[in-house]
């Protein structure tokens, strides 16, 4: 239990409740919902241990799933985007940086870590939609559902980040 | 076994991905047919308890249109009782008949009030959570309805929380019947607009106009039969071509949903009774069927 925890924790809480509550119910042009969510799997630092971070995702997921009827989709996803996360911030980071590395507007700098955020939120983005149109498949829907969530969650993303910054 | 003893520990991190990921994908393909589930979705009690309060909130910033037009309803209600009982009474002279009538036809049902606590419109399958459970005698496959019409069909029942599949699910499947002219169909949704759906298998022969009511024809023993659902708006052929497709406009309200009440029917239940007993009494003639055949 260390302070670390309490502070991931209490992110953990904060963007949960956000979600389900507030940006749940937010359908621009009845495609594009924000799923700012995974901000948390974002922050996290460089070499964090792996089975942690999946952990943190898939019972983020489960929450987030339970709240919303969409059992195992958000589960799922979020414990690939845990999973990948390291090998897609790897490139980015500057050389001697020091062992945990956190990735942020302020270490990365904008457009690269805007590259680090979009690459995730559209991974994110195409896995959680196929899981849940699964029974229904549409491939027009489909798209404009990927690119206008994963849009509308990187700005999102983006704002947050901004603000957190200064 | 040095070796496969640290084969494990330096994968371990991808074992726990594919646990996890197993985990997730059984939570999605098994959750249409266990109804265990019941945890992991919102009829669990804190989902609902999360739901109630927040829901508590938004409906007092709707309360001042939604009273309007309960007031308006009721109006049209009382306006419509006083219509069919001096119809009633001219043609039997009879006012205790009338009063006995009417206390036979509510003593039928059994309505549990209750209150929206989430609901969606714009999923390919949508879900409504409402605050009554089995404590309070909700049982699955019981109809809702609202004051202006049909909801859905109870899916599943937690303690003090149930799921409803709402007829904006791709899952939904209600018998109706054009009212006056008792030609039946099913009522089925495929996404799009929250206000249109479409009654499918209408026989060819079925005579009709635009604007008809639709009503549920107490076929499918889960609604009694002549519960509002909707007017037909368009006309289609269905994809044979050996059947009519008729779009309908439909009377509730799915966006602006607070009030419903579950209908627990007792003639239903034996209705449901009786045909389940029928298939079983059939089941073994088929088998036999089946053995002879070889």
């Amino acid at each position: 239990m260390n302070i670390d925890f309490l502070k991931r924790l209490l992110w953990f809480t904060v963007l949960i409740v956000v979600q389900v509550f507030v940006l749940n119910h937010i359908h621009l042009f009845a495609v594009a919902t924000p799923l700012l969510y995974i901000y948390f799997i974002l922050q996290l630092h460089r070499n964090y241990p792996q089975w942690a971070s999946m952990l943190w995702g898939f019972f983020m997921g489960v929450v987030i799933d339970t709240f919303s009827n969409t059992p195992g989709v958000a589960a799922g996803a979020l414990t690939l985007i845990a999973a990948v996360q390291p090998f897609v911030l790897q490139p980015f980071i500057p050389r001697d940086s020091s062992d945990d590395f956190q990735p942020g507007m302020d270490t990365l700098g904008v457009p690269q870590y805007t590259w680090y955020a979009s690459i995730l939120t559209f991974i994110y983005n195409v896995v959680f939609f196929s899981l849940e149109m699964f029974s229904f498949f549409n491939v027009l829907e489909w798209l404009e559902c990927v690119i206008g969530s994963s849009l509308l969650t990187l700005i999102l993303i983006l704002v947050v980040e901004n603000v957190r910054r200064r | 076994m040095h070796n496969l003893t640290e084969f494990l520990a330096k994968y371990k991190h991808w074992f726990l991905f594919v646990a996890l990921e197993v985990l997730s994908m059984v939570l999605l393909f098994r959750f249409n047919d266990y109804q265990g589930s019941v945890w992991f979705t919102s009829a669990n009690y804190v989902t609902g308890v999360a739901y109630e309060a927040t829901s508590k909130v938004t409906s007092y910033l709707s309360m001042g249109a939604l009273n309007e037009k309960l007031t308006k309803r009721n109006v049209e209600l009382e306006q419509q009782v006083r219509e069919l009982s001096s119809k009633l009474y001219d043609k039997t002279k009879d006012s205790i008949y009338l009063q006995k009538g009417q206390y036979h036809f509510l003593s039928k049902f059994r309505l549990i009030q209750a209150k929206v606590v989430s609901n969606s419109l714009d999923r390919p399958d949508n879900f409504i959570t409402i605050n009554k459970g089995t404590w309070d005698g909700v049982r699955k496959d019981m109809g809702v309805a609202c004051g202006n019409g049909v909801v859905g069909i109870v899916y599943m029942a937690g303690i003090h929380y149930a799921v409803v599949i709402p007829v904006l699910n791709s899952k939904s499947n209600i018998s109706c019947s054009i009212q006056g002219r008792n030609y039946f169909g099913y009522l089925h949704w495929n996404g799009g607009a929250s206000n249109m759906a479409y009654l499918d298998d209408v026989p060819r022969h079925a005579k009709f106009k635009l604007g008809d009511r639709i009503v549920t024809s107490g076929y499918s023993s889960v609604f009694p039969a002549g519960v509002l659902v909707g007017k037909i708006k368009h006309v289609y052929n269905s994809e044979d071509g050996l059947s009519y497709r008729l779009a309908v406009q439909l009377s509730t309200d799915f966006g602006n949903l607070r009030d419903v009440c579950v209908i627990d029917d007792a003639s239903i239940r034996e209705q449901r009774q009786v045909i389940k007993a029928a298939q079983d009494s059939i089941k073994p003639l088929e088998e036999q069927n089946a053995t002879q055949g070889q």
